[in-house]
């Protein structure tokens, strides 16, 4: 794995900082984490900002690692792209322990990436972040007919969907039959 | 070490998500196409609706709120109007392709929720025949139909889910009771009331349907009549078991002791005994209930059935 500080995200804060507090409070050094996605890349990020993905706070939680076995052991999502991963670690340490605002408009356009980051949220159980994004999936189809949205979002209509399912239907039946007539084969 | 990357793993195999991301609408799981339709307004969920059947039975599962709807059916158009919020725009518009206006209709009535719905059907056979193919639920706390006559009345009444709290029936239109009686929304709602009404029927018969039905403390029914002889038709149909009787009340007894039944007669300075529109109100009340608890104010009650026609006759006396 390389979790070498090279690949670590340059989206990440540099330093943690800290609420100011009263004078006399000491101050608490911010402990951090690692995630690395697909591309291995290593994104080092604050236990405040992981607290948005209750997936990521539960490993915490429960693995109880120092700073040392953290950074040794990052979290591996190897099913997250690593550029969805980036916006995912980036939305979380912009909205480090602030009040989630009604709208987000940085979310991405790009078809793809959205349901990309939609599917990745939802994994990472991110719940403010996985209710903008269903708001902007909701916004692609905004005004548009059965057949635009059907285009958009490449939903098959009923009757391709039935020919697809026999047709795979029939490939299983030919697969079966293959095989039956192979282990017949084996059997003399 | 390697103990912790073994529980790690273990964690993350236990996960239940594939390894690779489809970034298609159709790959998107069940829990979070809902998610997105529930952000949809109206209009992009009938339209996500129709695009294929997986999208329509996941559509038609989502509920959505109305605290407003206005449904009209005209021999020219279906106007529906439906308002979110108060104050919020309204968010569907007239129908010219009236058939059309029927698919969507069965659509509403499937997924909408209202908190206040208003239904004005006219002289349309096809609508009527629309409503009673309609097999679903309609919700709503409160209904109100205008210028409906039974066909219609009655079958939507009988698909109202157990939501119902108020039915307002405007009866311009020709009205029988007793089929309205027979529904089971109708005889456990805690109030409804008929406006406009032509026979002198209706107050001896929702009675006796409370006997029968042993009906709650409170439950109330109001109605407004054309023409007279409620009053007395009542108190005839009940002569045995009147408990006392006054110009404007008559209090009879039922099957259950606990219970009596209360007649009142709206009449003040606005409307007097000769008045061509007869309002009355009968409750079911507690049989312990003294008359000096009686509610002497009919003006409020009149005024919440017909406000507008109240302030009038109040300008025409003054």
């Amino acid at each position: 794995m390389s979790s070498t500080e090279q690949g670590t995200s340059s989206a990440a804060p540099a330093e943690p900082t800290t609420a100011p507090e009263s004078a006399a409070a000491p101050e608490v050094p911010e402990s951090f984490y690692y995630v690395h996605g697909k591309d291995k890349v290593v994104h080092k990020v604050s236990a405040g900002a992981l607290q948005h993905s209750a997936l990521i706070h539960g490993m915490i939680s429960n693995l109880g690692y120092t700073e040392e076995q953290a950074k040794a052991n990052p979290f591996p999502f190897e099913n997250i792209d690593g550029d969805i991963l980036q916006m995912v670690v980036d939305w979380c340490n912009q909205h480090k322990g602030k009040p989630t605002p009604p709208e987000d408009t940085n979310l991405p356009k790009q078809k793809e990436k959205l349901f990309d980051l939609v599917l990745a949220v939802n994994y990472l159980e991110i719940k403010e972040l996985l209710t903008y994004c269903c708001k902007q999936v909701a916004m692609m189809v905004k005004g548009k007919s059965p057949e635009e949205i059907r285009e958009i979002w490449m939903i098959p209509t009923d009757a391709e969907d039935e020919a697809a399912e026999k047709e795979a239907k029939k490939r299983a039946g030919k697969e079966a039959a293959g095989e039956t007539a192979a282990a017949a084969g084996d059997a003399k | 070490m390697s103990f912790d990357i073994d529980k790690l793993a273990e964690k993350t195999k236990n996960l239940s998500i594939g390894p690779v991301y489809d970034t298609n609408w159709c790959d998107m799981p069940a829990e979070i196409k809902l998610k997105c339709i529930g952000k949809m307004e109206l209009s992009e969920r009938l339209s996500v609706r129709c695009t294929a059947k997986a999208e329509r039975s996941l559509v038609e599962s989502q509920k959505v709120k109305f605290q407003y709807g206005n449904i009209r059916v005209t021999s020219m158009f279906l106007d529906a109007s439906l308002i979110p919020k108060y104050q919020d725009k309204i968010a569907f518009r007239k129908f010219g392709n009236v058939n059309k206006g029927f698919e969507c209709l069965k659509f509403i009535w499937k997924v909408v929720v209202f908190e206040n719905l208003a239904i004005k059907i006219r002289d349309r056979a096809d609508a009527k025949e629309e409503i009673m193919s309609y097999t679903g639920k309609i919700s709503a706390k409160n209904i109100e139909f205008d210028f409906c006559d039974n066909d219609v009345v009655v079958p939507i009444l009988q698909k109202m889910d157990n939501s119902v709290e108020s039915i307002t029936v405007n009866a311009e239109a020709d009205l029988a009771v007793d089929e309205i009686l027979e529904i089971t929304q109708v005889q456990n709602v805690p109030f409804w009331q008929i406006l406009y009404y032509k026979k002198r029927d209706s107050l001896h018969k929702v009675a006796q349907m409370w006997l029968d039905k042993n009906s709650k403390v409170g439950t109330i029914f109001k109605a407004s009549v054309k023409i007279n002889g409620s009053f007395e038709e009542f108190s005839k149909h009940f002569l045995d078991c009147i408990v006392s009787k006054s110009e404007k009340r008559v209090r009879i007894s039922t099957n259950n002791p606990d219970r009596h039944i209360l007649l009142e007669r709206g009449l003040d300075d606005v409307y007097k005994m000769h008045h061509p529109l007869k309002f009355f109100r009968l409750m079911v009340i507690p049989a312990e209930m003294k008359d000096s608890e009686y509610d002497d104010n009919c003006k409020e009650w009149i005024c919440k059935m017909v406000p507008l026609t109240y302030k009038y006759f109040v300008r025409m006396i003054m």
